[in-house]
């Protein structure tokens, strides 16, 4: 499934509703573009975008080459502090010390939120898996409870992102519970592993 | 929202929810805790909405100067240079007060705490200061020295700011390790209201957070709350108990 083709499955959800999206890694830069595309440009909102897989600036750099404009893009990055990366100073982006400190994740959304001028929003989580790296599942699914009712609250578009092949009984069952529903992203038969995916850079 | 009693709406919105609808009007409320909690931050976002709201309010310094403090609300997005300019937004250095007075002895007595107080209650008649806060008691009570006239001043203040209609904070500084939330005792028992600011270490986290721990004249929430200082003002999210005690 290619770019245009995530976005159109994505083009009728609702706002203020939370969606896994189940997918492989190879489908990853498909689903940013698509989101991006579809939520920032065409309906003009602002995108909070909160990483503890890959640092933004790697996630800025590769969207630059793909020519998707990230003006309206904002992220909270919960992955650099911790991997002793840079941490340079950037109107798009806050700064979580560490993917532990879940309560901060929701405050710096809150704040994105609160500033946005614009009426509506898109949230992307990315992802549930490296979260679970660092948060046991109790914990995790308190954040996701009070984080998701506060965003459709506020009519945001939530999107959770679920590394196949990464997760676990647990981490599926709790998605199920506090998310409204589930999106799968078939992997490509356009996209034969041209070297895109975000693996690479995450384990450098 | 109890409808029971006028509020004092914070304007820091997370934190009127967790009021029920913000401080009950007239309350004297103890902002307490340790060096570098947000207590001062916290008080002067307090002030800069009821100016917004068009309520004249008044930060009494004791212990940093009124410059140093205004550079610390320019950067919120939400604020105006016109509250300063239309008097909306005071700011007196207290020891300003205490030379116009000439308590300069280091150590106030019975007399000078009726000045101080009636001192106090005419700024805030003359001037119709609907908010106060005083940065900190903690300061002033080193000079009242005994528990006895910090119960005085603390009372009196109290009872003429409420009478008319002023809502105020007082800034209580405590030792991190601290079992009381103020310095004498005193102060926590006659307040009203009592919020408590303070670091949490959590598995190597730092967390900053805030409680409150009673508050006359409303139903309250009395969880721990995580909070962040941004330039938007404060905001609260409740702590995570992740199943753990
Ligand atoms: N808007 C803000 N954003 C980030 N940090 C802030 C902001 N305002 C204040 N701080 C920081 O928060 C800390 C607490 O400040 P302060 O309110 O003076 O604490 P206290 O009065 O409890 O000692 C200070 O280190 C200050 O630099
Ligand atoms: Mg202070």
């Amino acid at each position: 499934m290619n770019a245009p083709e995530i976005a159109k499955k994505l083009e009728d959800i609702p706002p203020g509703s939370a969606i896994t999206i189940d997918m492989k890694i190879d489908s990853y830069f498909d689903f940013i573009r698509a989101t991006l595309d579809l939520f920032a440009t065409r309906k003009d909102l602002d995108c909070i975008y909160v990483t503890s897989t890959i640092p933004s600036e790697s996630i800025l750099n590769a969207l630059s080459v793909l020519e998707v404009d990230i003006d309206r893009v904002y992220f909270v990055d919960c992955i650099s502090h911790s991997m002793m990366g840079k941490t340079s100073q950037s109107d798009h982006v806050i700064f979580v010390e560490s993917a532990t400190m879940l309560e901060n994740i929701m405050l710096k959304v809150q704040y994105l939120m609160k500033k946005s001028k614009r009426e509506n929003k898109v949230v992307i989580i990315d992802s549930v898996n490296t979260l679970a790296i660092h948060n046991n599942t109790k914990i995790l699914s308190e954040f996701f409870h009070i984080l998701l009712n506060n965003l459709r609250s506020k009519d945001a578009y939530i999107f959770i992102l679920n590394m196949e092949g990464q997760g676990s009984e647990d981490l599926d069952s709790m998605m199920n519970l506090v998310a409204d529903d589930k999106f799968r992203i078939p992997a490509g038969q356009e996209e034969n592993g041209d070297g895109n995916g975000g693996g690479e850079e995450a384990s450098e | 929202m109890d409808a029971a009693r006028d509020r004092c709406v914070t304007g820091i919105e997370n934190l009127d929810n967790i009021l029920n609808g913000g401080i009950p009007r007239g309350n004297t409320v103890l902002v307490t805790g340790s060096c570098g909690t947000g207590k001062t931050t916290m008080s002067m976002e307090f002030l800069v909405h009821g100016a917004l709201m068009g309520e004249p309010s008044l930060f009494l310094s004791v212990t940093e100067a009124s410059d140093k403090l205004l550079k610390n609300v320019i950067p919120y997005d939400f604020f105006e240079d016109s509250l300063i300019k239309k008097g909306k937004l005071i700011f007196i250095d207290l020891p300003v007060v205490y030379e116009l007075f000439g308590m300069t002895k280091g150590e106030l007595d019975f007399e000078d705490i009726d000045l101080l107080v009636k001192a106090i209650a005419d700024i805030v008649r003359d001037l119709g200061i609907k908010r106060l806060v005083i940065d900190s008691i903690t300061s002033v009570c080193y000079q009242l020295r005994t528990e006895e006239k910090i119960r005085q001043f603390i009372l009196k203040v109290g009872k003429s700011l409420s009478e008319y209609g002023c809502t105020s904070i007082l800034v209580s500084e405590i030792s991190p390790s601290s079992e009381r939330y103020s310095l004498y005792g005193v102060e926590e028992a006659i307040a009203d209201g009592i919020i408590l600011m303070g670091n949490l270490q959590r598995r190597g986290d730092l967390l900053r957070t805030l409680q409150v721990v009673k508050m006359r004249g409303t139903n309250h929430s009395r969880a721990k709350y995580v909070l962040d200082l941004t330039p938007s003002g404060v905001l609260l999210v409740p702590l995570l108990k992740g199943g753990s005690i």
